[in-house]
């Protein structure tokens, strides 16, 4: 049995005939993968949509009461109930899922792995008790001040979940990644975008028509704002892109993502109908899991002057 | 190795691997030591470090000239001239070492009037007998000259050694009787009384002949043959010459590179001749190192596995030789009268005595009817060549794998088809063991009528015994552990295949069984050994080698040691007798075990002597540097206090130094030997070669069967003729093997325009069977690849890690292509030619398999010592793969992992790679 | 040490799990698992949910260890990767022939902790002479055929250590870094973190390996196995002060000799990264050898990247409040 490496070096070099054997080591690329693609696009995509639905819901609710306090009880659950696929998704992306609880052995600060775990695994637990509470409530048992104290207890972790992500796939060596330092500022708050526009599709669902109101406007300057940070990123990763795409995959991808940005936008502005809405989130859903999947896949990824030689 | 012997007197390297550290220049060529002998290699990176230059020269850039100061390509085959040229720009610039020389060489010898050189004949020597293909050296007069009263002057007085018919026993008579039936003649006459002239001016003094006879190889003509730069070869010449004198010593190192060719042993005199100008022998950090191979290569030749020698280099005798039909002949004709070979007498009825026992007096000459007698010649290339023509019947095969490593395999596996029986001891089913089902060229087994008997071998660390290395050094290991299942050592299997034989031949009484029931052969343990854990060995019937050793090292027979109860050991051979009263195993090895329990060879001590007296014994006598007298200049004083090594005190009346002195220990330097003085007695206080007859270094050798001097000729496969001879193009003496299974291109021919070498990785060991089995070394190097230049890629289309398959009448196999500039094209004779390396650690059986380079090379042999010329052939290359040929590993690839979980721990914790584990 | 350095160390690290009465106590509950006996189901998970949380003694700092290696006298023999592989036992890789050169294990991984580099540097004159150090003749242009046995640089902060979320990775009482197999969970950020590409995850139990700079040698007072099997002395090891002496003489020799090239790779911290405890003579760029020219360690990041990533919620979270605010009625 040849047990090797399981993450596959994204550069190794296939024999280049005019180099013979003096080939070397100047164009590949240093650093290992930590083969973080696939489920960790996935990850992100989940982290983001389960606490920034809770944060939307709770900053909401806490700040209307009267306007949110029905799609918020929704709100929670749902978010809940992401961010158990989203855990799931992260153990198995372990190298031994059955040793996750031995990220609980210490806490790291200097480790943004250890910061977001222990994020994570902190806010499950008011998180667990307001949606609990919420759900208890609606068959009728009703405990408001308990689930409004794990709602605001759930807030501090839960922000932290939402604000380690990108760090983590910021501040380690992998090219590209090492780069984007903004990163972790469009995560987290494209968290908070979907997570309005998730909590937009949940009052279009009750059919509460002053949250959707407010989470319409909310949602338009939200997207709009997002694409700062996005465009910052993107100049972030110039270089890099240049090494792993050609200028027409780069306007493609590029073109793509904008469309997926402006028909939510175009969508929402037009109406405010479930289906509208629906159809909207949906698209920036979709169109948040491209750019997670794209920035995600970057260090997996070989440069293009190599997968000519191939 | 018979190109030292015939140089200095003995045939192994002169100095030790720690001594490079020493020198102020080496000069490896024709060696690659740094991937061969890596552990080695340290003590020159030790030297370069404190400010040695590193020389490389071989047609490769390999591992090894990536650390050398300097590296010159040449191509393969063409040692002699850039030798030769050297020796040259020597003599012509006037950079030998007057003194040293004038001293301790031959220089001042005259030379037999009749003696014809290659310059007087265009490339041959006088005495050739065309009908046998050899020299007749007597006939051609090759000897000193006769001395006569009046003739130039000579050093000291007269003497008249009893026998005229001295001869040199450093080339071992029996090799002289390899391929020609013709005993060999003896040129020598009066040694020790030849005419010299000091000044160096008699036209055939042998510095006269030396300067004619390489007055040709100008740095331009060595240019033309090897393919490098005159500059180049210049730039060598004076890092050699600067680095030599009183002051400075350069070291020579070699390998295969040198004696893998027809002309290896004249390679190797070049070399010889080279150091003697220099004045570089017998001084620290100078010398000749042989770094040789298989771990104990140098005691496989000292205790005699080469058929025609005995232990201890005497020489095997043989069948129809009247010379060697009773012991008085056998010495008379084997002795010399002056010398340390004067001695002869005693190491074989020493040796008789060994071996026979009781049941060997001086009545029945100590048994010496009883030692079998050659008949023909045994050595490997001659014998598989029988073998593959149907002259052999069974064979044993014993740590060895000629289907795999055998220059031409192809030939050696249809050797072994042809066999009734064979059987294989080995550690691992190699293609020795396998050719009858693997072997994808041969018919299928149903063919094939051997009976193969696999023994499975311990391993080195399953059993004791020693080893011989590069450097004489005789060292002792001990058995770790007992080897598992049916594995039984070596020596387990022949000591108990001797028993059993003579058990079944007991009672004979014909006269020719008589040696066998004779032999002394009770090796058994007192009582059961014990393992390094104190627990008792499991094997039953193992020999103990340690009375091997003993028996080798030798006993005073007529003295019992009262701590033992037993004959008393001698302490060296200077105490061996020629009456019966002393036997000894192997005079060169006597000392090693002087005393009950003290196996010097065992021995590990560490002192503030550098050269490490007391780590393991070499021979003899435990001298590091041999001829070290040589390191004092002639009247004892050390050269220069920078090189000093042995010397006389004057007031001890003594050899002292930090090494044993190579040298009768109270000998003054102004000793002169009187008239008619023999043995030792005859050589005088300022000649420290004492194992040649006259104690001198012969610049000019007539020992040797392919002439008194070096000579370039072209490899038998050589995309060119002989440059400076062109008359003569390959070495007029080479041995071939004709047959279908060995056809040769000798012309120089279109088809085979490439000239090839083969040569070894680190990584890889020998044929493989030993490396090929191992994952940790197979993914370190896991395919045949074949180096060649760009310029040759691109002329035949060869893609670098694409396929190509190379050619020669023997056979063709498939590489991969590793393409480098580490090889270059040479210019040679002007035109360009190229150069392809092979590994040869590929072929059928194993984890890992690939075509294997000897299916190339072919069956032909130095007329001295039967060596094939692996290191230059010639072959075509082509772009490719070849067809209906895939290979499939005989063995599965390493389970892994090989450990059981530790014990007391729990599953979370066992290592990666421990059974149980993880997941 | 450059101020820099302090900065980089100075980075909070493990907050060890408890030692002492908790530990003990947790020590007994599963000293059946402990001691590797099988007791079933019940015990088997309860020994593996506690055993992270079992904690000994620390053992007493030691001098600093490390290596210095000379490539100059680098002799490509890769005694150094088989004797560690020999040594802890790593599997062989496969049996692929690369063509880059001699070098057929390529990398540095879970199963091969030391990877022996080749690099054929030879111009396309056709001279056969060539000064491989460029020490004999200057004249002849560089042909130079490079080895360089590489291994874990035992950063002094190292980015993996800071990244490991379990703490499987610690610098231990001879500041070398090492992975605790037992410990580590496969979450692979230690190899997203190292500048050098030296950890992989191994597919056998899915847990990071690298050079252990043979701690359990060590501790018993060996020299490692990869430093032992060096026939040229390559490989040094040593306290890391001896070898940063040592290694500053033998490039001012190489210097006077006419390898002006020779510098030191990693023996003192830059700017952008800290000291490391494995360092190398080296006569080209680090590229070259497959070295980051100028190694960065990420944590310097890490604060700015925060500052960003909260400051991205915060903005949103404030628009979303506004939004509310402004509309609800
Ligand atoms: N790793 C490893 N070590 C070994 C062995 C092994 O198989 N593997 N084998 C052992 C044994 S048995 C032996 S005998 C030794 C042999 O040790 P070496 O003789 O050093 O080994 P080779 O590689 O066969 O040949 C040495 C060099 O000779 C060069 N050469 C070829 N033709 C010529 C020529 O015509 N002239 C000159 N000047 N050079 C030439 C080759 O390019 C090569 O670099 O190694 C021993 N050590
Ligand atoms: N083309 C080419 N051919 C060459 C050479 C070359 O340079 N070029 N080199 C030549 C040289 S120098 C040599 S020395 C020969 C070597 O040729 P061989 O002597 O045939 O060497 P190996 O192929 O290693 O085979 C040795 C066998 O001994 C087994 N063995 C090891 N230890 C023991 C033991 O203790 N007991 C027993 N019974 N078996 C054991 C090993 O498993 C292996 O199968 O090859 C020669 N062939
Ligand atoms: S294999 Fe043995 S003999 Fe050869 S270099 Fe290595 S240690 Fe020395
Ligand atoms: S080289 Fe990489 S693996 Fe080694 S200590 Fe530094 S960061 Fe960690
Ligand atoms: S993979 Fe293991 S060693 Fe690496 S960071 Fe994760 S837990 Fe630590
Ligand atoms: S120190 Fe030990 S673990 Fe590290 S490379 Fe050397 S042998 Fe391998
Ligand atoms: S053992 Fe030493 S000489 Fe050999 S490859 Fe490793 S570092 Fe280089
Ligand atoms: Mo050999």
């Amino acid at each position: 049995m040849h047990a090797n490496s399981s993450s596959q070096h994204a550069s190794t070099k296939p024999p280049l005939p005019e180099q013979g054997g003096q080939i070397g080591y100047e164009n590949t690329t240093v650093t290992k993968v930590p083969g973080w693609h696939g489920i960790i696009a996935w990850d992100a995509l989940l982290n983001g949509m389960a606490m920034g639905l809770f944060l939307a819901a709770a900053v909401s609710e806490l700040a209307a009461p009267a306007v949110f306090i029905g799609v918020a009880k929704v709100a929670y659950p749902v978010a809940l109930v992401l961010l158990l696929v989203d855990l799931v998704l992260l153990v198995l992306d372990l190298g031994d899922p059955l040793r996750f609880h031995h990220m609980l052995r210490v806490f790291k600060p200097s480790s943004p792995m250890s910061l977001g775990t222990w994020c994570l695994t902190i806010f499950s637990l008011p998180l667990t008790a307001a949606a609990a509470l919420s759900v208890l409530a609606k068959l009728g048992w009703d405990f408001e001040r308990a689930r409004l104290l794990a709602v605001v207890v759930g807030l501090l972790p839960g922000f932290g979940a939402a604000a380690y992500k990108g760090v983590l796939l910021s501040t380690n060596a992998q090219p590209g990644w090492k780069d984007a330092r903004w990163l972790g500022g469009y995560l987290t708050n494209s968290a908070l975008l979907m997570g309005c526009a998730e909590l937009l599709v949940l009052s279009a669902v009750m059919r509460q028509t002053q949250a959707i109101a407010i989470l319409r406007t909310a949602f338009i300057v939200l997207l709009i704002l997002n694409m700062i940070p996005l465009g910052l990123l993107f100049a972030n990763l110039r270089t890099i892109h240049a090494q792993l795409y050609t200028r027409g995959q780069q306007w493609r991808v590029g073109a793509l993502i904008a469309v997926g940005a402006l028909i939510p936008l175009g969508l929402i502005l037009l109406n405010g109908g479930l289906l509208s809405i629906s159809v909207a989130v949906i698209f920036l859903l979709a169109d948040s899991w491209l750019v997670r999947s794209v920035y995600v896949k970057i260090p997996h990824t070989s440069p293009l002057e190599v997968r000519s030689g191939e | 190795m018979p190109g030292l012997g015939a140089s200095f007197g003995r045939g192994a390297a002169t100095n030790y691997q720690q001594d490079m550290a020493n020198s102020d220049c080496i000069l490896f060529m024709g060696s690659n030591m740094a991937e061969a002998q890596p552990v080695g290699f340290r003590w020159p990176m030790e030297g370069k470090l404190k400010g040695a230059t590193l020389i490389h020269v071989d047609p490769r850039f390999t591992r090894m000239s990536a650390v050398c100061d300097l590296y010159v390509g040449i191509r393969s085959g063409s040692d002699i001239a850039f030798l030769g040229g050297l020796v040259n720009y020597v003599l012509t610039n006037d950079r030998w070492f007057h003194e040293y020389v004038l001293a301790y060489t031959n220089a001042s010898t005259i030379i037999d009037e009749g003696f014809r050189d290659t310059e007087d004949l265009a490339g041959m020597f006088s005495g050739f007998d065309q009908q046998h293909d050899s020299y007749d050296s007597k006939k051609g007069h090759w000897g000193y000259e006769e001395s006569r009263p009046g003739n130039a002057e000579q050093d000291g007085s007269k003497h008249t050694p009893e026998v005229e018919s001295a001869k040199d026993p450093h080339v071992p008579q029996g090799y002289s009787r390899m391929g020609s039936s013709e005993p060999y003649t003896s040129p020598y006459e009066d040694i020790i009384n030849a005419p010299r002239d000091p000044t160096l001016q008699h036209p055939r003094c042998v510095m006269q002949i030396l300067r004619r006879h390489f007055a040709r190889y100008t740095p331009e003509a060595v240019s033309q043959v090897c393919g490098c730069k005159p500059e180049e070869f210049i730039r060598v010449a004076e890092l050699l010459c600067t680095n030599s004198g009183r002051e400075r010593t350069t070291c020579i190192a070699y390998a295969l590179g040198w004696t893998q060719h027809t002309t290896g042993v004249q390679i190797i005199r070049t070399a010889g001749i080279l150091q003697l100008l220099l004045g570089n022998m017998g001084r620290p950090g100078g010398g000749i190192m042989a770094l040789r191979g298989h771990s104990t290569i140098q005691g496989a030749t000292d205790i005699a596995t080469l058929y025609d020698s005995l232990p201890g280099y005497l020489p095997q005798p043989a069948v129809h030789d009247p010379e060697h039909e009773d012991l008085s002949w056998y010495i008379e004709y084997g002795r010399m009268p002056t010398g340390y070979w004067a001695n002869f007498s005693k190491f074989i009825v020493s040796l008789l005595k060994a071996w026979y026992g009781d049941a060997a007096t001086p009545d029945n000459d100590f048994g010496f009817s009883w030692v079998p007698r050659v008949d023909g010649d045994y050595s490997q290339l001659a014998y598989f060549d029988r073998m593959s023509k149907g002259g052999v019947k069974g064979y044993f095969l014993a740590g060895q794998n000629p289907g795999g490593g055998g220059p031409n395999a192809g030939l050696h596996r249809a050797g072994l088809r042809n066999l009734e029986w064979l059987v294989v001891l080995d550690w691992f089913e190699t293609e020795s063991a396998v050719f009858w089902k693997n072997d994808p060229n041969a018919p299928p087994p149903s063919e094939i009528g051997t009976e193969v008997f696999f023994i499975p071998a311990a391993a080195a660390q399953e059993k004791e015994g020693s080893l011989t290395q590069t450097q004489r050094l005789i060292q002792w290991h001990k058995k770790a552990i007992d080897p598992s299942g049916d594995c039984r050592s070596d020596a387990w299997f022949f000591y108990n295949l001797g028993k059993r034989l003579k058990q079944l031949y007991a009672g004979s009484t014909d006269p020719r069984d008589q040696g066998l029931l004779n032999l002394t052969w009770d090796y058994d343990f007192d009582e059961q050994p014990r393992l390094p854990d104190g627990t008792l060995s499991r094997i039953e019937g193992e020999p103990d080698l340690e009375k091997v050793l003993m028996e080798i090292n030798g006993h005073r027979l007529n003295e019992i040691d009262p701590r033992t109860g037993e004959p008393h050991l001698v302490s060296g051979y200077s105490e061996l007798k020629d009456d019966g009263t002393t036997a000894c195993g192997c005079w060169v090895y006597s000392g090693v075990f002087p005393e009950p329990g003290r196996n010097r060879a065992d021995e590990r001590k560490l002192s503030d002597n550098p050269i490490q007296p007391e780590w393991g014994f070499a021979w003899p006598n435990n001298v590091r540097v041999l001829y070290n007298r040589a390191s004092a200049d002639p009247e004892g004083r050390p050269w220069s206090e920078r090189k000093k090594l042995v010397w006389w005190d004057s007031e001890k009346r003594s050899w002292v130094g930090l090494d044993k002195p190579d040298f009768e220990l109270t000998k003054p330097p102004d000793y002169q030997p009187p008239l008619g003085a023999t043995g030792m007695d005859a050589i005088a206080g300022t000649h420290p070669f004492i194992t040649k007859a006259d104690g001198l270094g012969w610049l000019y050798s007539p020992g040797i069967k392919d002439g008194p001097l070096p000579t370039h000729y072209e490899p038998v496969e050589s995309p060119f003729g002989n440059l400076l001879y062109p008359k003569h193009s390959t070495n007029p003496t080479v041995r071939l093997f004709p047959g279908p299974l060995n056809h040769i291109a000798h012309m120089p021919t279109a088809e085979y325009p490439v000239v090839a070498t083969t040569f070894r990785l680190t990584e890889h060991y020998l044929s493989g069977p030993m490396s090929r089995f191992n994952s940790w070394l197979n993914e370190l190097q896991p395919e045949m690849f074949a180096e060649l230049s760009f310029e040759l890629a691109a002329e035949r289309g060869i893609v670098h890690g694409g396929w190509m398959t190379i050619h020669t009448p023997r056979g063709q196999i498939e590489a991969r292509a590793m393409v480098t500039r580490r090889l270059r094209p040479f210019v040679v004779e002007g035109r360009v030619v190229h150069q392809i390396g092979l590994p040869f650690h590929w072929a059928f059986a194993g984890e890992v398999v690939g075509g294997n380079a000897n299916d190339l090379t072919a069956l032909v042999a130095d007329p001295n010592v039967s060596m094939h010329e692996s290191k230059a052939f010639t072959c075509q290359v082509q772009a490719g793969r070849l067809e209906g040929q895939a290979l499939h590993p005989t063995a599965p690839t390493a389970h892994w992992p090989t450990l059981d979980p530790i014990p007391d721990t729990p599953a979370s914790a066992q290592p990666e790679g421990r059974i149980g584990h993880g997941k | 040490m450059a101020s820099r350095e302090h900065e980089l160390s100075a980075l909070p690290q493990t907050s060890d799990p408890p030692r002492g009465r908790l530990s003990q106590l947790l020590a007994r509950l599963i000293s059946p698992y402990l001691h590797g006996e099988p007791r079933g189901p019940v015990p088997e998970v309860l020994g593996r949910l506690i055993y992270p949380f079992v904690r000994g003694e620390a053992p007493k700092p030691q001098q600093a260890t490390g290596f210095y290696t000379d490539t100059t006298v680098c002799i490509g023999c890769k005694a150094c990767e088989v004797a560690c592989k020999q040594w802890n036992q790593l599997p062989s890789d496969g049996f692929n022939w690369s063509g880059n050169s001699y070098d057929n294990t390529n990398e540095l991984s879970a199963t091969t902790w030391r990877h022996v580099k080749f690099i054929e540097q030879f111009s396309e004159q056709t001279s056969n002479v060539l000064a491989p150090m460029g020490t004999v003749s200057d004249e002849s242009p560089l042909n130079r055929w490079l080895m360089m046995s590489d291994h874990c640089k035992h950063c002094l902060a190292a980015p993996c250590h800071q990244a490991c979320p379990t703490g499987a990775i610690i610098q231990n009482e001879f500041e070398n870094v090492y992975i605790q197999a037992d410990i580590c969970n496969g979450c692979s950020s230690c190899i997203a973190a190292c500048p050098f590409g030296v950890i992989t995850r191994s597919e056998m139990g899915g847990h990071s390996h690298k050079c252990t700079l043979c701690y359990d040698r060590q501790r018993d007072g060996l020299e490692p196995a990869c430093a032992k099997a060096c026939p040229t002395q390559s490989i040094h090891f040593g306290p890391v002060e001896e070898l940063r002496e040592q290694a500053s003489k033998r490039v001012d020799q190489l210097h006077e000799r006419g390898v002006p090239q020779a510098y030191l790779y990693g023996d003192v911290p830059s700017e952008t990264y800290s000291a490391m405890h494995s360092f190398y003579l080296l006569v080209d760029r680090p590229s070259v050898y497959g070295l980051p020219d100028a190694p960065f360690n990420p944590w310097l990041h890490m604060m700015g990247d925060y500052v960003r990533s909260v400051a991205g919620g915060l903005v949103a979270i404030a628009v979303l409040l506004v939004v509310v605010f402004l509309l609800k009625p």
